[in-house]
């Protein structure tokens, strides 16, 4: 392998709206699951691929990824800041990363999780050719995405979110590798408004020397929606090394194997936690309650007797004692699109509170800042900083 | 007060390097490996700079000159293998070039790099009348005397000419000296700060551990009168002439959290690491369930329930982290407590020693007016007990009991972070203290405690709202001055949030309780004069709200901390508290950090380097 060294352009500028309320005070990478901000897995990744330089653009509520990742010494790597002060689309984004850059580089989406080796194929690939290279994996909804036309080694051309029907699975990973030249090339693009990145590769999928495919068969997790945030957590519980600090010597406490605990975390008598939830820190969890298949944000206090099922609680938020939330799968409406089969007990944003004996079922997503009465029940959205009235 | 970097190349292995991210030291030339130590150390002093470095081929190299530590152009000395380097602030002579450190002796061959004062330098002086000089430091006596040693009999060395020096200075002093044709760095410590630090392929001396914390964890704190020898083959520490071990321990702060970390200083990045750094303070220390504290703070049996009074010395914002808990240990300990500015403590009468517990407050543990106080407290006999920052400093060792407030280095002149950590961890002890007395109930203990697990998320609500503070400090910035008021706790919030706007942005402000404000400063309110209040719970909020209206009355705009629960209509801008009871100025207090901040900004100022400000004040 050649030693030029690449640096990694990590895209994590965006506000990530689909997943309110949740990113009404943090941006989407920096989401936690399994206690650790999206984005931590993607620089981890481009760490173990043996790149040591990374600029993160960053732009929506950034001082959250400076405070996290400061210079990068945590994870063995170098890193600077770009800004993007709004937000003009991933062409815009990977313009603002331009001063940092002297020779090819990769970029990679700051909230979808890959392996090393795939950040070691493009990066290889960025050294060899001086045409753009783009990673493709495949989705069982790939009309969701940038779907890709590809003969097996070029990129014949990207269609982003399709409206009709498709004729493959074949998307774009996100992950590409770039000489200098793409930033005339994004420069030079027609666009109305927004410079997306694909729209660039599209017009160069065209052109001589074309678009370098790779095909991707490894982990590949995206966070379209909250109640992917219950399964990538579970996923990454079952992957990552899980360390269980402050473990409760109380014997009528009952934590399962397949739970991350941050350190910090004061659990009260008879304290049941299930598979598949993270716990983070400064959490207070009281007697009696039941947390199962969750994940629950730092400085959170979930009451006595609570019971908590494929639940997120962000962080600070109070649930009262005796609050029930649990789902049963429903339907979901997220912008014009229509879910079915939804199994998310529900969200609570950030500094909520919910009263005692509350119940939170189907898919109830409470905003942030938003106070509810005792005993009231929620089965839909609640806007943030409402004010939820029994009656 | 200055700081002090010293590195050698190393030929075996030290210590077995516990630190993975150790890079033992050896990627980088000498010369970059100083130039960064001394950028680490910029917070200590910043008016001038200089290093001396040590090759075969070039013998001793040395540059220095005033300003800033980026503006020194470090010699290429390529196989320099040890060097000095230095960051000053003025004491002794203005920040001049020839005042710089290192300073050398009259041919070149030694230089020595100084922290303290030689208080016996003019006799010195006198005695080396033959010798050229070139500077106005009292440092500089300090190479000329080790050159009288070097000259007078060619079996002494340099270990042996510092140590013959070191007797002769009288005052404080850290010293690191080399010489042309040594391979070592010699360094001695005297009422100053010294820190080893144990790298698998080099060692490091510093001022703090802040200076070499990139390179290596592993650090041994040198006592008072050690002198060490840092060569190729390791380290060697002798105290009265004899070899001695110093225990080697383990810093645990991450390196890169004393960098700035994409922020453009380090103060808006220590106000955002708030949430976290009081995490860290309360870790492990609250059993809310019990209503107790572990601050594993140990007193003889008895001793806190025949207390009558906690005295707490402290200065600058500590002082007012003091303020804040003497009223906490009234209310909650039941016990007596008063304040005072550490340069103006005295045991004073009417005060039975054996009763009196002696707080300090102090972020370095090495303010020397707190330093001071200490030191007066335990000659009358008094208990005494620090809360600082800073592991293995000076306080520490004065102190009979210690608790740390778990904050991380904090680099920004202003202090921030370690305020809110202060008060939390004086909060704790207060309940500590009250639990132990019997003067708090558990339940009531357990109140103060689910506060205080609340205050990182409330901190956190306030910096989400920090695009609001920005507006109205754009808004308010020209304004002729700032009055800050309050009551009960709201006071030391208004005082410090007056201090932190005249630290970095030059703006006249000032704190007062505003009861008093009708009391005179009344006459100073215009409608150019905005007031900054407190309105939270434990401040007595509706009783300064008719204050504010007072000022308002005057036509001076009105901001306020205002708790969630309450509505003040007539204010011109209102910061909303979270509900987290008697913390909730603290809470207010990161509004009035923010303020400050972007006023400052707005104005350009120099926000993590004031002029005429250091960090951690080690004169008295």
């Amino acid at each position: 392998m050649s030693e030029e060294p690449i640096t990694a352009v990590i895209l994590a500028a965006g506000e990530g709206r689909r997943l309110e309320p949740l990113t009404n005070r943090r941006p989407k990478p920096m989401i936690p699951v399994a206690n650790r901000p999206l984005l931590e897995y993607v620089v981890e990744a481009v760490a173990d691929a043996g790149l040591d330089h990374i600029t993160l653009v960053v732009g929506y509520r950034h001082e959250r990824i400076r405070n996290h990742f400061g210079d990068g010494g945590d994870w063995g790597v170098t890193i600077e800041y770009a800004e993007q002060s709004t937000q003009l689309g991933t062409g815009h984004a990977v313009l603002q990363a331009e001063p940092t850059i002297d020779g090819p580089f990769v970029v990679l989406n700051g909230d979808r999780v890959v392996d090393p080796v795939l950040v070691e194929r493009v990066a290889d690939a960025a050294r060899q050719h001086t045409d753009p290279t783009m990673a493709i994996t495949t989705s069982e909804t790939p009309r969701d995405y940038g779907v890709v036309a590809f003969d097996g080694d070029r990129v014949t051309g990207i269609d982003e979110k399709p409206e009709g029907p498709v004729e493959t699975n074949r998307i774009n990973a996100g992950v590409y590798g770039f000489s200098p030249g793409i930033f005339d090339a994004i420069r030079s693009t027609h666009a109305n408004g927004e410079l997306a990145l694909t729209e660039t590769l599209d017009e160069l999928a065209g052109e001589n020397g074309g678009v370098n495919g790779i095909m991707y068969t490894g982990r590949w997790l995206d966070v379209s929606n909250l109640w992917d945030l219950l399964t990538v957590n579970a996923g990454m519980i079952d992957t990552e090394a899980v360390t269980h600090a402050d473990r409760s010597d109380d014997a009528s406490v009952h934590i399962a194997d397949d739970v991350v605990l941050a350190d910090s975390v004061r659990v009260g008598p008879t304290v049941t936690i299930g598979g598949n939830t993270a716990v983070g820190r400064n959490v207070t969890i009281e007697a009696n309650a039941v947390v199962e298949n969750s994940i629950i944000f730092p400085d959170a206090v979930i009451g006595a007797g609570a019971v908590v099922r494929d639940a997120v609680v962000a962080s600070n938020a109070q649930i009262g004692p005796n609050v029930t939330i649990e789902g049963t799968p429903s339907t979901m409406v997220v912008g014009d699109t229509v879910h079915h089969g939804i199994e998310l007990g529900g969200v609570v944003g950030d500094n909520t509170t919910i009263g005692p004996g509350a119940t939170l079922t189907t898919g109830a997503v409470v905003g942030d800042d938003v106070d509810t009465d005792a005993g009231v029940t929620i089965d839909s959205r609640v806007a943030a900083g409402e004010t939820v009235r029994r009656g | 007060m200055c700081g002090i970097i010293g590195y050698v190349q190393t030929s075996g292995e030290q210590v077995s390097a516990t630190a993975a991210a150790s890079d033992g030291g050896v990627t980088q030339s000498t010369g970059e490996i100083v130039h960064k130590g001394l950028r680490n150390l910029e917070y200590r002093g910043y008016d001038s700079v200089g290093v001396a470095l040590v090759g075969e081929s070039d013998g001793l190299t040395v540059a220095k000159q005033s300003g800033a530590v980026d503006g020194l152009v470090v010699p290429d000395v390529p196989d320099a293998t040890h060097g000095i380097g230095h960051t000053r602030w003025s004491t002794h002579g203005p920040p001049t070039d020839e005042n710089a450190h290192p300073h050398t002796d009259c041919v070149g061959d030694v230089a020595v790099v100084h922290n303290g004062i030689v208080e016996n330098y003019k006799e010195l002086k006198e005695e080396l009348a033959d010798h050229e000089f070139t500077s106005d430091t009292d440092t500089e006596v300090i190479p000329h005397l080790i050159e009288e040693e070097l000259a007078g009999d060619g079996d002494v060395d340099l270990l042996d000419a510092v140590r013959n020096v070191e007797d002769r200075l009288e005052g404080s002093y850290a010293i690191c000296a080399v010489r042309e044709d040594d391979d070592r760095i010699i360094v001695a410590r005297r009422g100053s700060p010294l820190v080893l630090g144990r790298g698998e392929n080099a060692v490091f001396v510093g001022s703090d551990v802040t200076a070499f914390l990139e390179h290596t964890r592993d650090v041994t704190y040198l006592e008072d009168g050690d002198v060490a020898s840092l060569s190729p083959d390791g380290v060697e520490i002798f105290a009265s002439g004899e070899p001695v071990e110093r225990e080697i321990d383990t810093v645990t702060w991450e390196a890169d959290a004393a960098e700035k970390g994409g922020y453009e200083h380090y103060m808006r990045k220590e106000i955002h690491e708030q949430p976290e750094a009081l995490r860290q303070t309360i870790t492990g220390r609250l059993d809310v369930d019990a209503g107790n504290v572990d601050l594993d703070v140990s007193f003889p049996p008895g001793f806190l329930a025949d207390v009558e009074e906690i005295r707490i010395v402290a200065c600058g914002t500590s002082y007012y982290a003091g303020r804040y808990a003497a009223q906490l240990f009234e209310e909650l300990s039941g016990v007596r407590a008063t304040v005072e500015i550490a340069s103006e403590y005295e045991f004073g009468a009417g005060r039975t020693p054996d009763r009196t517990l002696v707080v300090a407050v102090t972020q370095s543990g090495e303010t020397a007016d707190t330093l001071g106080a200490v030191r007066r407290a335990n000659d009358a006999g008094a208990r005494t007990f620090a809360v600082t920052n800073t592991l293995g400093s000076t306080v520490t060792r004065e102190v009979d009991g210690t608790a740390f407030i778990r904050a991380g280095p904090e680099i920004g002149v202003a202090a921030t972070k370690t305020f809110a950590s202060q008060v939390a961890t004086l909060a704790m002890l207060a309940v500590a203290v009250g639990r132990d007395r019997g003067a708090l109930a558990a339940a009531d203990a357990r109140g103060v405690l689910e506060d205080l697990q609340g205050l990182p998320g409330a901190v956190q609500q306030v910096l989400d709202a920090e695009d609001q503070v920005k507006e109205a400090a754009k808004e308010y910035q020209d304004s002729e001055a700032f009055f800050f008021v309050g009551r009960a706790l709201g006071v030391p919030v208004a005082l410090e949030g007056a201090l932190k706007l005249k630290e970095i942005s030059y703006d006249h402000a000032e704190g007062f309780a505003a009861g008093e404000l009708k009391h005179g400063p009344l006459a100073l309110v215009t409608p150019e004069t905005p007031v900054l209040a407190v309105l939270t719970d434990g401040a007595r909020a509706n009783e300064t709200m008719n204050n504010v209206t007072e000022a308002q009355t005057r036509g001076a705009p009105a901001l306020g901390c205002v708790s969630g629960d309450a509505e003040y209509d007539t204010l011109d801008v209102d910061f909303p508290v979270p509900d987290v009871g008697i913390v909730e100025p603290l809470v207010a207090n990161v509004y009035l950090q923010l303020f400050a901040y972007h006023v400052a900004n707005e104005k350009g100022r120099p926000i993590d380097k004031p002029r005429n400000l250091a960090k951690s004040v080690t004169v008295e």
